[in-house]
């Protein structure tokens, strides 16, 4: 078997569903989802229009379930959509969209353009349409069990690495813990600070907790590249193994699609509720600070800035907790303009990262963030999500800005008191 | 009054300023929506005609429109200019009865055929051969065809007249109608309200005087000019409504700050009048500052349009037979095409081949 239009039409009358029906025909057109979106503000291209990126979907929707559209195509007055269509779409839908969500909360009648994006990609995907380097990715995840590659091994190494670091021992596949830590490839990769971080928060917390060696990667592309098939297999990975080893909590980390993925799109895929529950980790972070467990010391006086994720801000809802736990160790903390839900997107998410053909796109789109962030006239910008970080310092260094950037969680282990270490 | 007096020479004679005339313009020209510049115009013109003839026939009617204006705004311009056209024919008003009376309208018509204004308050019954009321023995539908024949226009003032009002009201036991179901071949103009702004009264004769012809209408067969808006559109009140904030009763916090009475059943919205902007009683006020919503008095059938303290967005009746066959048949349709849809979505799914990472290429 291999993709074909065919495999994409059918999916595409798969997907559609109630909101689907009733976003399309509720849109007035006005046309605010343009002004909220990244690549047309930044490309003044209308063909980024995000309902417009969903014009081939409409298009069947409307042929297919509404009595018009039947009858317009049986007088021959709406094409058929063709498998050229899909390709010239592509860009549309995969490199021009992050699934940020920002349409979505500009639209006047409640549009969820966002979740039609992320449906339209599953025809798009079975019909062969998605880009190679997102194909790439979830071949990887699929068969070496991460998009970037990193396997088992990899990840031990940085685990004891970080025991070195810290001199806290890291559990692994301990049954009966309370909490499983899970991360990104890009944190294994990357940023393993965020593994030794949490291991002296939780001392300090005295928390219970473990890593899996069955399932330490969080990310998901088969969100991004819109195929639910795969993203069942990848979501059932960690369930498993939560479920497993009896835990009481998943801990998303610092990723922001991993998050959409184990949160809110996971139980739906594979059809039942979680014997578990699902918390970020900034989310757990400020509970424990509410609940008096998590103790710093000193404020850093550097001008900072947050970078809200959209999966984890706007789509996610996690919105007041990184304020609190920033305004906890920082006395200069500046928010940008456009904070919050309606924050501009990094221009990475969504598999865009992983998208080649879409890099020279992803820094002209940028230049948003570039104007936000010397708007604020900060030093360092925090933020929790491994790919935004990943995405926000490849502009930076593209842009020669010198803004620094740190992870929240790193941010915060920083100030740690550590005699309060229990 | 002498016959070839002018306006301005009756206006001279009953002491009344050309200052004061002027205003009268000013303000009748801004309601007809005149551009300011006419209105000096409008006084040279309206103080040179002549008293053109009209003949008032009240039918089912109140007195109540005859009241607005001439007694509400006594002594005013408006009533001054009334004084000045030639009143051949008004029960209530005329000193003359019984068939000398009959006889004015008789000679009126004569004299001036085909020139003459056809004011008509009150409805015409039609029930049991116009019996309901009569004139000197006659039917209103007789007097009103035979008078409407050698009228220029007919100006049908109040609710009435204009669109049945409170006679034609469910179940309209006398088969009252307006003149406009009556008279075809003649100009109609409806100045309805109950009773009407006496502005838009003498607004529409001093149209009439001024370009000799009738201003331009709306689909209800309105003066545009007049009637062009809703009471909503130009209330003072309208703000709260756009913030949400809604009086709940008559004398709740809300009430008394001045809230939006539309959940008190102000039919403000859909009421078109401009009492919001000329206000009643020389430009004192108009309901709503008083604290009760707009009844809607210068719409059609507005007696039958449910209680006057339901708010515009409650059904007034359930729904009729026919109502009920097309919504039941809409719901079949809609379920029909749910089911069709459904069966679609069920077949793509049981087409759906699992998607792996060697079906991404083609």
């Amino acid at each position: 078997m291999s993709a074909s239009f065919e495999r994409g039409v059918n999916s595409f009358r798969e997907v559609m569903d109630a909101p689907i029906a009733s976003f399309f025909s509720s849109c007035v057109h006005c046309g605010l989802c343009a002004d909220a979106c990244l690549f047309y503000t930044e490309t003044g291209d209308p063909k980024y229009t995000p309902i417009y990126k969903l014009e081939p979907l409409k298009r069947l929707w409307r042929q297919e379930y509404t009595l018009l559209g039947k009858l317009a195509s049986l007088a021959g007055l709406s094409k058929p959509i063709t498998d050229a269509e899909l390709a010239e779409w592509s860009e549309l839908v995969y490199d021009s969209c992050t699934l940020c969500g920002r349409c979505t909360v500009a639209c006047p009648v409640g549009n969820d353009i966002t979740y039609m994006v992320r449906k339209m990609r599953e025809g798009m995907a079975a019909a062969g349409h998605a880009p190679e380097g997102v194909i790439e990715a979830t071949r990887k995840t699929i068969e070496q069990g991460s998009p970037m590659g990193i396997q088992l091994k990899a990840f031990l190494a940085q685990v004891k690495g970080q025991e070195e670091e810290t001199g806290i021992e890291i559990p692994l596949d301990k049954a009966g813990v309370d909490y499983l830590v899970i991360m990104s490839s890009m944190e294994i990769l990357g940023y393993p600070e965020y593994l030794g971080s949490l291991a002296r928060i939780f001392k300090q917390a005295g928390l219970t907790w473990t890593v899996s060696s069955e399932a330490f990667e969080a990310t998901n592309s088969g969100i991004q590249i819109g195929v639910s098939d795969i993203a069942r297999e990848i979501v059932l990975r960690v369930v498993n193994a939560a479920e497993k080893l009896g835990v009481k909590y998943v801990i998303s980390p610092e990723c922001g699609h991993a998050f959409t993925a184990l949160r809110w799109e996971g139980p739906n895929l594979i059809g039942r509720p979680y014997k578990f529950e699902v918390v970020h980790v900034l989310e757990l972070l400020d509970q424990l600070r509410r609940a008096g467990k998590l103790k710093t010391v000193g404020k850093t006086d550097e001008p900072l800035t947050l970078h809200d994720p959209c999966q984890i801000v706007r789509r996610g809802g996690v919105v007041a907790e990184p304020r609190n736990l920033i305004r906890m160790v920082a006395s200069d903390f500046r928010e940008m303009e456009d904070s919050g839900m309606y924050n501009w997107c990094c221009g990475g998410g969504g598999g865009v990262s992983a998208n080649h053909r879409a890099e020279e796109l992803r820094f002209t789109v940028f230049k948003r963030k570039k104007r936000q962030i010397e708007g604020t006239g900060a030093v360092t910008m925090v933020t929790a999500c491994a790919n935004c970080r990943n995405v926000l310092e490849e502009g930076l260094e593209r842009y020669h800005m010198d803004t620094k950037m740190i992870g929240l969680t790193e941010l915060v282990a920083e100030h740690l008191k550590e005699d309060e270490q229990a | 009054m002498k016959e070839q007096e002018t306006l301005a020479e009756h206006l001279r004679r009953q002491g009344i300023s050309r200052r004061s005339f002027l205003k009268f313009c000013v303000a009748t020209a801004s309601l007809l929506g005149l551009p300011p510049g006419m209105a000096p115009l409008m006084a040279e013109t309206l103080g040179k005609v002549r008293r053109p003839s009209v003949i008032w026939l009240s039918f089912q009617e109140c007195t109540g429109c005859t009241e607005s204006l001439t007694r509400s705004h006594s002594p005013t311009l408006e009533s001054l200019l009334f004084d000045f056209i030639s009143l051949d024919y008004h029960h209530t008003l005329q000193a003359a009865s019984g068939e000398a009376a009959e006889r004015a309208r008789e000679e009126a018509m004569k004299a001036n055929y085909g020139k003459y204004l056809v004011l008509v308050d009150g409805s015409v019954p039609l029930g049991e051969g116009g019996a309901y009321s009569t004139i000197a023995g006659r039917t209103n539908l007789e007097m009103l065809e035979e008078t409407a024949k050698g009228a220029a226009a007919l100006i049908a003032i109040g609710t009435c007249s204009s669109y049945g009002g409170l006679p034609y009201a469910h179940p309209n036991p006398t088969g009252a109608v307006p003149v406009s179901a009556i008279v075809k071949d003649k100009p109609v103009v409806n100045v309805p309200g109950c009773p009407p702004i006496p502005l838009a009264i003498t607004g529409v004769v001093a149209h009439y005087l001024m370009f000799g012809a009738l201003p331009e209408l709306d689909e209800k067969g309105r003066p545009l000019s007049i009637y062009g808006e809703t009471i909503h559109d130009r209330c003072y009140r309208r703000p709260f409504y756009d913030q949400g904030k809604f009086a709940k009763t008559f004398d709740d916090r809300g009430a008394r700050a001045g809230w939006c009475l539309y959940e008190l059943g102000c039919k403000g919205p859909t009421t078109h009048n401009a009492c919001a902007t000329t206000k009643w009683n020389g430009g004192t006020s108009f309901p709503i500052e008083s604290g009760h919503g707009c009844l809607g008095c210068s719409e059609p059938d507005f007696w039958d349009a449910g209680s006057f303290y339901q708010a515009l967005s409650t059904p007034l009746s359930s729904l009729d037979k026919a109502a009920g066959v097309a919504a039941g048949a809409g719901v079949a349709a809609g379920a029909a095409i749910a089911v069709h849809n459904r069966a679609a979505k069920r077949a793509a799914k049981a087409g759906h081949q699992a998607v792996t990472v060697n079906d991404l290429e083609k």
